[in-house]
């Protein structure tokens, strides 16, 4: 319609005829308006846009660190120093306000921002209120709300029993003690979990201020029981739990469908064989199933977290597919947790290899997936590990990698341990399979070193597919990389990049025999001068040094060559083995070359003292270039025997 | 804050358009109507009277369900944020060229397309059906069957072998590291052939055949019946539910990646204000007052003050200042408004010592006195 004015406009045509244009245009539109409805934003919602358009930068630092080049880490053990040393001053920032609380009374803002008051202290003498207790609950603090609990009840304040449920709830959620505080976003991150997958010990205090107010509460209301009972299977304390169960079943106390499900997941600990375990399994579902409850995205991934170690992989395999069907039927859709499980119960190490990742990933493939369970996380390491060991398949990796990048999905990756690890397979898995050039730059010089840093093991198959490939451009570059990731004293990195330099003479440009020359002394000399202090100390063997030598002797750099020469000769004891005699002889040369017999006949005194059969055709040579005068000839005969009588 | 946003709603453009020329629409349709009735018989003046008027409630209606319509509920908001997405033309571009440069096909580019379509035609291991056409057709024209078995230990094996037997020329290793060359330099297609050869030569045991799981095709395990509509999960457990759902968010927050994200965890966490920015957050008891009761302080007053007279004349005073305190909150003024009448009270025998309180008003105090008694 105004666009239709602005045409007209633009002809020129008069007034009359345009307003008359516009009125048989709208007669002709449909009666029926439709206005869009507002949609309500909430307060983060413009900055959830914004934040939308901006994608991670590869070549950039992780924003938490700061923007100076010489502030950013470039290795792993840098990268958890600089966020945990973030994360310290953090820590201290939130000390120094316990502390001097007296001085943190001011309240500038307006409203009050709470998270900048200093924490109340309770103590057994504080004057609390029921509001308190509430406050306190609501904001998680586990050990204060059982000191304000421990008063109260010492006054006698009556505790209404909804606010003693809701901290019973607490306390066996928690365990009575405190978790890490939900501001310290980098220890969290860092937090390396402990992989006890299958049998986590009993953590449960028994005895504590949960099992107290269960015990004293009266009357016994189902939520308690759920409370006490999710607890105690929660950390593991499966006897209390069971008989508690089997209380509740006698006092035909109705449950709910999340305590089954804890009960589920420690069938394992409960039951000993296969058989056992799965029969129990089943009476809990029927059980469930005869109270009325309904099952939900729990009990699956109970269930198949349950299967996945129970033993007897065949008919567990069996089982877990039954279940997904079963839940399929009933319309819950399975999280990536329970896809974690299903790989782990299908994939195992010692099975038969099983293609099921494939299928999965064509279920989950381009789209968006939300954190349904805490087992979601760990899906991605899972698949990854198993792209890479089980079924060796690049293509199938991508596609992992691909529905990771996709969206949100990232914020699955787990932790900074999960991530690494995850990392670590997909480069392996792309290194031993992909042309090298591709490999290098598509993979590696876009994940290295921001995104991720390769272990010690990584770079070794690096190093060792540039060998076999030949492709020694890589060579300076892949050592600069492992000065800055501190991997420069590992002794197989290192005999690796020294082969490589050595073993590839005919692919070298001058520049790149300049730099392997540069590289190989600087390994000398960090090995020289990193005598005192530090703990990771590289000892050159003597085989070490003999490429070192060839390295330099190609690029005619005499006197460098000369100082490892020394070394080798004065240090006979220290250095654990011997150079090649190709080394040798190619000093030799470059000291006739140089014309420094003196050098040369000392080089052939340490072939003899080696043992090297060849040190008499040196020497021999040493004579018909340099046509060797009295003094040198005689020590040369000394050295090495008469060989000369016939030249 | 460093920025206040001012945020406006509108109606938005069309809407507007729409209601100028539904009001326009009826306004000229009752123009017509009333031209012509003055020009014909009275029956059909009637009868078109009754017409217009329908039309003229229609008109009406329409604008009603319009505005009806408006002020309905608004949309359950979605969590996921539906944002314009721009098309990306570069891609597209590239798409394009691509595609042209494949129209023009060499030979070998065609062979290989062909034994690409035989394979996925066949089914099965597209890759394995592919490379082993391509071997097929391709070692014709080479000869020599290429190197089979585990290339990298084949290669560090003669690395060995170059050591030990010395001066042997250009060596086994030092071949096959050309042929490797040549192979890695050459375009990428040849390099799908090295892939298959490389996984059968890494993991011989496991020949991988892709074979389909249905993953929800098994039999059910027949504990639950499908019907679950009238059941529930049982008695709730809150806190612990909080707890969980709290835990689940943390699971997904890392330490933020940009800016924005740590805007929004700040956000979350309360220390910044929220958007869009408006002065009066955390203002929401004093939002439930109308300002009439900050303002209009005299009818606390009205009980027990006197009405003329210097106290009066003070109270008056008080409850100016009061009205233009905007820091204090309604119960806070009253308070102090009726504090005064308790210290009036006290100070009753000193008052009535100075003269500053007659007996008539007196009698107002003590009325209000015996009041408050009861």
């Amino acid at each position: 319609m105004m666009n239709i004015s602005k045409t007209l406009l633009r002809r020129g045509l008069p007034q009359a005829n345009i307003t008359s244009n516009i009125l048989l245009s709208t007669a002709t539109i449909d009666d029926k308006i439709e206005i869009p409805k507002r949609i309500p934003r909430g307060p983060t919602d413009i900055l959830r846009a914004l934040e939308s358009t901006v994608g991670r930068d590869p070549t950039a630092a992780h924003y938490k660190y700061h923007d100076d080049p010489y502030l950013i880490p470039l290795s792993s053990s840098g990268k958890r120093i600089f966020a945990m040393a973030q994360e310290a001053g953090r820590k201290a920032a939130h000390w120094v306000r316990q502390e001097h609380a007296d001085l943190f009374q001011h309240r500038e803002a307006d409203p009050v921002i709470e998270a900048f008051v200093p924490p109340m202290v309770y103590t057994e003498e504080s004057e609390v209120a029921v509001a308190d207790l509430e406050k306190l609950i609501e904001m998680r603090q586990v050990v204060d709300s059982a000191v304000v609990y421990r008063v109260l009840k010492e006054k006698n304040v009556e505790v209404a029993q909804e606010l003693e449920q809701g901290l019973l709830e607490l306390l066996c959620y928690q365990n009575c003690e405190d978790g890490v505080s939900e501001e310290f976003v980098e220890e969290r991150w860092f937090r390396q979990a402990s992989k006890g997958k299958e049998f986590v010990k009993k953590t449960w205090k028994d005895g504590d201020l949960a099992e107290q107010i269960f015990t004293k509460m009266t009357p016994k209301t189902p939520e308690s029981y759920c409370a006490i009972i999710q607890g105690m299977s929660k950390y593991r304390q499966m006897d209390r739990a069971v008989q508690l169960f089997e209380e509740a079943q006698k006092s035909n106390i109705p449950l709910n469908t999340n305590t089954y499900n804890s009960l589920i997941q420690s069938v394992n600990m409960i039951k000993e064989n296969f058989d056992m375990r799965w029969s129990l399994l089943a009476d809990f579902l029927t059980q469930m199933k005869n109270s009325n409850l309904k099952p939900n995205l729990g009990t699956l991934n109970a269930i198949l977290y349950a299967l996945s170690f129970m033993g007897n992989p065949k008919r567990a395999k069996e089982y877990v597919l039954q279940t997904l069907a079963e839940f399929k039927n009933l319309g819950i859709e399975p999280s990536l947790g329970s896809w974690y499980y299903v790989i782990l119960t299908f994939c195992k190490e010692r099975g038969p290899v099983s293609t099921i990742l494939h299928d999965i990933i064509n279920h989950l493939e381009d789209k968006e997936h939300q954190i349904r369970d805490l087992k979601d996380t760990h899906f991605f390491v899972t698949a990854m590990e198993m792209a890479r060991h089980h079924l060796n398949d690049v293509a199938l990796a991508r596609r992992i990698d691909k529905l990771l990048n996709y969206g949100d999905n990232y914020n699955l990756i787990g932790d900074s341990y999960k991530e690494s690890v995850y990392f670590r397979h997909y480069f392996a898995l792309l290194c031993d399979n992909l042309p090298l050039e591709e490999f290098m730059n598509d993979v590696y010089f876009k994940l290295v070193p921001h995104i991720y840093v390769p272990e010690v093991g990584i770079m070794a198959e690096v190093l060792n597919q540039v060998d076999v490939n030949g492709a020694v451009e890589y060579i300076p570059k892949l050592w600069s990389d492992l000065i800055v990731f501190d991997q420069s004293h590992r002794e197989n990195l290192v005999d690796c990049i020294l082969n490589t330099m050595v073993n590839n003479e005919q692919l070298v440009t001058p520049e790149l025999t300049e730099s392997f020359a540069k590289i190989a002394w600087d390994i000398y000399s960090r090995s020289i001068n990193e005598e005192e202090g530090r703990v990771h100390r590289l000892n050159l063997t003597g085989d070490l040094l003999g490429k070192i030598l060839i390295l330099l002797v190609r690029q005619k750099d005499f006197e460098k060559a000369c100082k490892v020469m020394d070394r080798l000769d004065k240090n006979q004891q220290t250095i654990a083995g011997v150079p090649k005699i190709e080394a040798l002889a190619l000093f030799v040369d470059l000291c006739i070359e140089e014309k420094v017999p003196s050098r040369g006949i000392d080089c052939i005194q340490y072939c003899t003292d080696c043992g090297f059969p060849e040190a008499n055709s040196l020497a021999v040579r040493l004579h018909k270039e340099l046509n060797l005068d009295e003094v040198f000839l005689e020590r040369l005969t000394k050295v090495v025997g008469d060989v000369f009588s016939t030249s | 804050m460093s920025r206040i946003y001012l945020i406006t709603w509108h109606l938005p453009n069309n809407i507007k358009n729409t209601f100028h020329n539904v009001r326009h629409r009826t306004l000229q349709k009752v123009s017509l109507c009333t031209s012509s009735s003055s020009s014909s018989d009275d029956d059909t003046k009637l009868q078109k009277k009754v017409e217009e008027k329908k039309k003229s409630k229609e008109a009406l209606d329409k604008l009603n369900k319009l505005l009806l319509t408006m002020t309905e509920d608004d949309v359950s908001s979605k969590t996921k944020l539906n944002l314009a997405q721009p098309t990306n033309k570069r891609q597209k571009k590239l798409r394009e060229k691509q595609d042209f440069k494949e129209s023009k096909a060499t030979p070998t580019e065609t062979l290989v397309n062909a034994a690409n379509n035989v394979a996925e035609s066949i089914g099965g291991d597209v890759k394995q059906t592919q490379s082993e056409l391509l071997m097929k057709l391709l070692n014709v024209a080479n000869g020599d069957a290429t190197v089979n078995t585990n290339l990298k230990d084949l290669v560090k094996g003669m690395k060995i072998d170059q050591e030990s037997a010395q001066g042997a020329g250009l060596s086994k290793a030092q071949q096959v590291r050309q042929i490797l060359q040549e192979q890695s330099k050459a375009p990428r297609r040849k390099g799908d052939m090295a892939k298959p050869r490389s996984k059968s030569a890494k993991s011989p045991k496991r020949d991988v055949v892709v074979e389909k799981i249905s993953l929800f095709g098994s039999e059910p395990l027949g504990i639950f019946s499908p019907n679950q509509n009238d059941l529930t999960e049982g008695v709730v457990n809150k806190t612990w539910n909080h707890l969980y759902d709290k835990d689940l968010k943390l699971a997904v927050t890392h330490p933020p990646s940009n800016y924005f994200q740590q805007m929004i965890l700040w956000t979350e966490q309360k220390k910044i204000w929220k958007f869009p920015i408006d002065n009066e957050q955390g203002l929401e008891e004093e939002k439930k007052v109308y300002f009439t009761d900050h303002v209009f302080l005299e009818k606390h007053l009205e009980p027990w003050c006197p009405l003329k007279g210097p106290i009066r004349h003070f109270m008056e005073l008080v409850c100016v200042g009061l009205s233009k305190n905007p820091y204090l909150t309604v119960e806070a003024k009253k308070e102090h408004v009726l504090w005064f009448r308790e210290y009036f009270k006290d100070k009753l025998e000193l008052l009535q010592e100075t003269g500053a309180i007659q007996e008539t008003d007196l009698g107002k105090l003590h009325a209000d006195q015996k009041q408050s008694e009861h």
